[in-house]
């Protein structure tokens, strides 16, 4: 972990930014263009979080709601995406912030709380990763993957009602494509594409969630991105 | 700077994560290299490309929900402590070790009769005692008993268990009573309170929190009469609150209760025309195992105005 405290601030979503920084840093951030929030209340959140996290070791247990309450929706979103299940993604949720909550007391401000929530949940999004790849490979079939990623696309042409039906059902069978591709990826070069592409995480802080090196990051995001653009070339 | 460099590098010239300077030298040579500038569009167009699977925000009922998966959760759960903080005094660590020691139980057990003797000697002298707690907090309840709902005066009495049972009259739209409705909607045991729980807060719909309550319900509560209810409460807001359709439309497609599909079913009449929903129909209507739904979605369906 590097020695110099940095705060993260990243859009992740539209019109949600979430920020995070070790105590009593000295941070800069870059702001982004859809954030909700002003300034002074992502200042104000970054001192609230070492505060927070201070209280909750304290066994304050609605500090460390509070402290959920900021996170929750990034991590929700990121999970739900991974998987494209509402159930797997409350888990992934579920046990992120219960193990978080049992070592909150072990939380030495090393890191920002962002990175440390972060890490445990792509390393459960692994892991979930890892078993379904194991059960598709028992069971020959491709599971319910299939029915979850339609349900999905069904709510995005919903969304876009203004589309027509053809382009509408053309994104779907596209997004159905997508989803395959990224399964054929590896577990890790899932985790990276899915926070560089999907989250728009820098590669810096992705090494450090995975805790390994920008460099690393850098070459697993291109075979990934090389892996994906050979698998939909034809789709276009 | 080669060709080979600007290939491994136009990924992550496109996500803005190349130096100022590379990033310049970059764009030099795309401007001379036609080979390049295709990689770069093709690179480009897919990224676009990857968006046709969209991340999409968690529905505000989805996020609820897991919150409050979660905070049941965290209530059985303590965390661990760090080695500075087990060094602190904590008096009910202490007392769970002093209950193994019959001497010091038999010290605080005098302790506390006589002080419980002084006490009710100063009450006897006639000390004004100090008024009941009015507010009933969450902390403190136990569970709640029973809900009556009085159909002529429109209260509703709720039986509290705390340390001692207390029961709580009064009218839906007190916050109090409220809060003891919500409460006991999600988390009692029995299933027929949870019912009358629903019902008596089916009046009060307009408010979100009821709502979000009701949604809550239909999506999770193990019981099909409590989820029929909290159909039946929902039901007026198919149209306008679109967390209320989503969660209507998921009670559609993936209740276990054939009866509580089928009242979604009827519940969505007024939204039929609505991308999402006609699309389920068309779905259920072509594979749903029930010869019902089948029928039902069909007919649904056919009183349809075409859109194509």
């Amino acid at each position: 972990m590097p020695a110099e405290a940095v705060a993260i601030a990243l859009t992740v979503g539209p019109g949600l930014s979430l920020v995070g920084t070790p105590a009593g840093a000295s941070a800069k951030s870059s702001t982004t263009p859809s954030e909700r929030r002003g300034k002074a209340e992502q200042t104000q959140s970054r001192m609230n979080d070492a505060e927070l996290i201070r209280e909750s070791q304290r066994g304050n247990h609605a500090a460390f709601e509070e402290l959920v309450h900021q996170y929750d929706g990034a991590v929700l979103r990121l999970a739900y995406h991974m998987t494209r299940s509402e159930q797997d993604a409350q888990d992934i949720y579920q046990e992120a912030f219960l193990k978080a909550y049992r070592n909150i007391g072990n939380f030495r401000f090393e890191c920002s709380f962002y990175t440390w929530i972060y890490r445990i949940v792509t390393n459960l999004c692994l892991d979930h990763l890892r078993k379904r790849q194991v059960r598709k490979e028992d069971s020959g079939v491709i599971t319910d993957s299939e029915g979850e990623s339609f349900d999905m696309l069904d709510q995005v042409a919903d969304v876009r009602s203004g589309a027509s039906p053809e382009k509408d059902l053309m994104r779907r069978e596209l997004g159905s494509r997508i989803a395959k591709a990224l399964e054929r990826l590896t577990p890790r070069e899932r985790m990276v594409f899915e926070m560089k592409h999907y989250q728009g995480l820098k590669l810096r802080t992705i090494g450090e969630i995975l805790n390994t090196t920008e460099e690393t990051a850098k070459n697993t995001l291109f075979r990934g991105t090389q892996k994906l653009r050979a698998a939909l070339k034809d789709a276009r | 700077m080669n060709c080979d460099w600007v290939r491994e590098n136009i990924t992550l010239y496109l996500y803005g994560e190349l130096a100022d300077d590379a990033r310049h030298e970059l764009e030099q040579h795309v401007a001379r290299c036609q080979d390049c500038a295709t990689e770069l569009a093709e690179q480009r167009q897919f990224q676009t490309q990857m968006s046709a699977l969209p991340v999409e925000e968690p529905s505000a009922s989805f996020l609820a929900a897991s919150r409050m998966r979660l905070q049941e959760a965290l209530e059985q759960t303590s965390p661990h402590r760090a080695w500075y903080q087990k060094l602190a005094f904590d008096p009910a660590a202490w007392l769970r070790q002093v209950r193994f020691s019959p001497a010091l139980a038999m010290a605080i057990f005098m302790v506390g009769f006589g002080g419980g003797l002084g006490a009710m000697y100063q009450s006897m002298r006639g000390r004004a005692v100090p008024p009941a707690q009015e507010n009933v907090s969450e902390a403190a309840i136990s569970g709640i008993t029973s809900i009556e709902k009085d159909p002529t005066t429109n209260t509703v009495k709720v039986q509290v268990d705390r340390v001692t049972p207390d029961s709580v009259q009064g009218s839906v739209s007190d916050p109090k009573v409220q809060d003891l409705l919500l409460y006991a909607a999600k988390s009692n045991d029995n299933a027929g309170v949870r019912l009358n729980s629903v019902d008596a807060l089916s009046s009060k719909t307009d408010d979100l929190k009821v709502r979000e309550t009701l949604t809550y319900a239909l999506r999770y509560d193990s019981n099909p009469g409590v989820r029929l209810h909290s159909l039946e409460g929902l039901s007026p807001f198919v149209k306008e609150d679109i967390r209320v359709r989503n969660a209507v439309l998921e009670t559609l497609l993936n209740d276990s209760n054939l009866g509580v599909r089928s009242g979604a079913l009827h519940a969505l009449e007024p939204v039929k025309t609505d991308s999402s929903v006609r699309m389920a129909l068309q779905q259920l209507a072509k594979e749903d195992p029930s010869e019902y739904i089948r029928t039902e979605s069909k007919r649904l369906l056919a009183s349809m105005p075409t859109v194509y």
